[in-house]
């Protein structure tokens, strides 16, 4: 076992980071170790991405203990880049870690000097200056190769830099130019966001903490109030919404919330955020109140404005789109379910429960074929089991009658008429193996129940009598 | 004489109290529309009514008897609670509500409700007894399947609140809550609430109870169903094929309406015309022998056994000395 962080009593001691455990308590005997947990490392550090979301959307990681926040843009929201930088390091430093950090025109130069120089802004003019003292480790390469470089006295990037860059590619790679440009900036470095970049959002950050619900509410009905404008500009609605709420303590919590059709009324809009409160009530801890809200818009598509026309027959459509969002918030977006038939015999298959929130959506491009009618068939009933129950019969007629009694849940029924067989095979180019054919009876017993049974497989093939199955129910 | 007219003065007053806060119309105009009702489908005796006047608000079933007894028909801003006895009644109890939304869909033919989807909220425990609604099986009773959203919510409560919210609304033709047995969670307050609902948005709920016992709601009529043989195919000669099975037939019973005497009849239901017409006795099947339409051979039922040895390869001609 090893040590593999340390805090700043141990470094003072003069513990290191490698060394073994038996060693170091050797030199300590009161050291706490603490075994570590990359799973929880990685959560603090996600956690703390998401609360750095306050500063720019653009946030990655990177490796195990740092951040990329790509301020392009957002520097002037907080006075300036010196401003922006105090603040997070304050910010975070009050949240009790040890935090360093840069600001410069490359990822490379600012993980160089916020990790080797000290917490500073880098500018664009002195980059290579403030690379030039740096060890050659700050510029994120293999050990290997910094042991290579050292061993040939390049200690520090400046000896890179004034040194041919043809040897240096032949000896080191390619990897280590690629480095050393990105380090000034000579090579673009993108940086992945961790979370896709909302294409409109609006926040709101409060003197005060908020905690109640409905302050919670009318602020995110503000803020679809002035997303509205941009929505409009754009000729767009949002499909997709989420609310951020930063707690003052630094959590950060998101709530999304989707939409059936294209949205633009604050009011459709925060009552979403209404239904979804509704259904996460518990899981929000609202602990001192939340200091920072967003709204960002996910996902759009294109509003088609539409008239109303004097009988009101479009606010018909426009409620009934609020009510499935408004139950998709609360319940969840499988709970309302719509149909869609398809091309093919087997009865399961030729329906597909689809979401309402899809199903507007499609319906609102396409017309819907029947696509049940494309054979003849006989009646289908109008409850059918989700899973086909078996059911046991008393005496069939072989080799393709009906039974003449069966029980069912228990209950015997005596069968008084049946219409069939209609004979459905499997869809061979759906199997993966082969299934038995069905023989499908419309059964009615001598209460008046009608049943849909089904035989599955024939007489005499195998060597054993085929099963009968319960698979729905008629009117 | 003064003090007479002054009493009823006071029992009129106190009976239009009392329709409002039942939700019915003044008594005195009620009694003049119940009359010219009530003497229509009598002159057209024991038959298919054949239309009634289309009221708005109301929902006739086109079966005179039981629009007498309905004062017109269903109210279509109103609970109406349809019972089965148990569970294995399902099916008839789900098609009696169907197709009085079909029956719906059809009367409102060219108005906004006629677009208007139905909402089915199912009750997790009677569609995992009941079965799931069939889409195929739905537009074969005379639905629109594209008309037909089904939820089917965890919970009770959360079963209301849809059901609530979809009659809040407004955008469902009528809503069918489906429920299971009595549970204790739905009451008479919660059913009163939803009435009320109802009553306010202008839509019909339909409360579809599964397998459960006659409690005190706010549905202003109750129905039970039960299952009933089905009449015969009809031929186009006029006679009906033996041992098949026609349209669906259900065995209504009006457990509570405003005529105090339960009313029990016997209605099919045709799914292509979609109209209920009542079924008579000399029209019940009655076939101790015939059994089946079925295009199987009719031979001896045999079970667990095939009934002869198969035949090994292709038979080209049987022996005729074996």
């Amino acid at each position: 076992m090893r040590l593999t962080a340390l805090n700043e009593r141990a470094e003072m001691i003069g513990l290191k980071q490698g060394q073994g455990v038996a060693e170091a308590k050797a030199i300590c005997p009161e050291l706490d170790v603490i075994e570590e947990d990359p799973a929880a490392d990685r959560k603090l550090l996600e956690a703390i991405a998401d609360w750095c979301d306050r500063y720019t959307p653009l946030v990655a990681i990177d490796g195990k203990d740092g951040l990329f926040l790509d301020i392009t843009g957002c520097a002037h929201l907080f006075g300036g880049e010196e401003a922006l930088l105090e603040d997070i390091l304050i910010r975070i430093s009050r949240l009790g870690f040890d935090v360093r950090g840069a600001i410069s025109s490359a990822p490379g130069l600012s993980w160089a000097v916020a990790r080797f120089d000290e917490s500073r802004i880098v500018p664009p003019e002195a980059m290579e200056e403030a690379l030039a003292s740096l060890p050659v480790a700050c510029l994120r390469l293999g050990e290997e190769t910094v042991a290579a470089l050292r061993k040939m006295g390049l200690k520090q990037v400046g000896d890179l830099l004034s040194a041919p860059r043809a040897p240096l590619a032949r000896r080191f790679g390619a990897q280590l130019l690629l480095r050393l440009d990105q380090a000034v900036g000579l090579v673009e470095e993108p940086i992945s966001p961790r979370r896709p970049v909302a294409q409109l959002s609006a926040e709101r950050r409060l003197a005060e903490p908020v905690q109640a619900e409905e302050d919670i509410l009318q602020l995110a009905r503000q803020l679809a109030e002035s997303l509205k404008l941009g929505l409009e500009a754009r000729g767009i609605g949002g499909r997709s919404f989420e609310l951020l709420l930063f707690r003052v303590d630094g959590e950060v919590f998101r709530i999304a919330a989707g939409a059936s059709q294209p949205l633009r009324e604050p009011s459709r809009i925060a009552s979403l955020f209404a239904e979804r409160f509704g259904a996460i009530h518990d899981d929000l801890d609202v602990g001192y109140g939340f200091e920072i809200i967003r709204l960002n818009v996910l996902q759009h598509a294109p509003f088609d404005a539409m008239q109303g026309d004097f009988v009101g027959e479009d606010r018909q459509e426009g409620s009934l789109a609020a009510f499935v969002d408004r139950v998709a918030a609360r319940l969840g977006p499988d709970c309302l379910q719509g149909f869609e038939l398809r091309q093919s015999h087997i009865p399961e298959r030729a329906v597909r429960p689809i979401p309402a929130m899809g199903l507007l959506a499609s319906r609102r491009r396409t017309g819907q074929e029947d696509a049940g009618s494309g054979f003849f068939r006989s009646e289908r009933p109008l409850r059918l089991f989700r899973m086909p129950e078996l059911v046991e019969t008393i005496a069939a007629e072989v080799p393709e009658g009906p039974p003449r009694q069966f029980r069912w849940r228990r209950v015997m029924h005596r069968v008084s008429r049946a219409e069939g067989p209609e004979r459905l095979s499997a869809e061979w180019w759906v199997e993966e193996k082969e299934e038995p054919v069905r023989d499908y009876f419309q059964i009615e017993d001598e209460e008046g129940h009608r049943f849909w049974l089904f035989r599955k497989g024939l007489y005499g093939r195998g060597g054993t009598t085929p099963d009968w199955y319960m698979h729905g129910v008629f009117a | 004489m003064a003090e007479a007219a002054v009493a009823r003065e006071t029992l009129f007053a106190l009976r239009e109290t009392i329709a409002r806060l039942e939700g019915r119309p003044i008594p005195a105009l009620a009694a003049a529309a119940h009359e010219t009702l009530a003497d229509k489908p009598a002159r057209q005796a024991a038959g298919i009514a054949k239309s009634l006047p289309e009221q708005t608000g109301f929902l006739p079933i086109g079966v005179g008897e039981l629009d007498t007894a309905l004062q017109g028909g269903l109210p279509l801003d109103a609970l109406t609670e349809i019972r089965s006895l148990g569970l294995r009644d399902a099916g008839a109890a789900s098609g009696f509500a169907l197709a009085l939304a079909a029956r719906l869909h059809a009367q409102a033919s060219d108005t906004v409700a006629a677009k208007s989807p139905v909402l089915w909220i199912g009750d997790t425990v009677a569609t995992m007894e009941a079965g799931l609604p069939y889409a195929i099986g739905i537009s074969d009773f005379g639905l629109e399947p594209q008309a037909f959203l089904q939820a089917s919510p965890r919970k009770l409560d959360d079963a209301l609140w849809v059901a609530e919210a979809a009659l809040g609304s407004a955008a469902f033709a009528v809503v069918i809550l489906e429920v299971r047995g009595n549970p204790a969670r739905f009451g008479l307050t919660e059913s009163r609430r939803l009435a009320l609902r109802a009553k306010a948005a202008g839509r019909p709920l339909f409360l579809l109870r599964q397998g459960g016992e006659e409690e005190a709601s706010s549905a202003l009529f109750r129905f039970s169903v039960e299952p009933a043989p089905a009449p015969a195919r009809p031929l186009p000669d006029g006679s009906v094929l033996g041992g098949s099975i026609g349209h669906p037939a259900f065995r209504l019973t009006l457990e509570k309406s405003r005529n105090p005497a339960p009313l029990s009849i016997t209605l099919e239901w045709n799914a292509h015309d979609r109209r209920f017409a009542p079924v008579l006795d000399t029209q019940r099947p009655a076939f101790p022998g015939a059994h089946a339409a079925h295009s199987g051979a009719d031979l001896p039922a045999s079970a667990d056994r095939p009934h002869r040895a198969q035949a090994l390869g292709s038979v080209l001609a049987f022996d005729r000395q074996a």
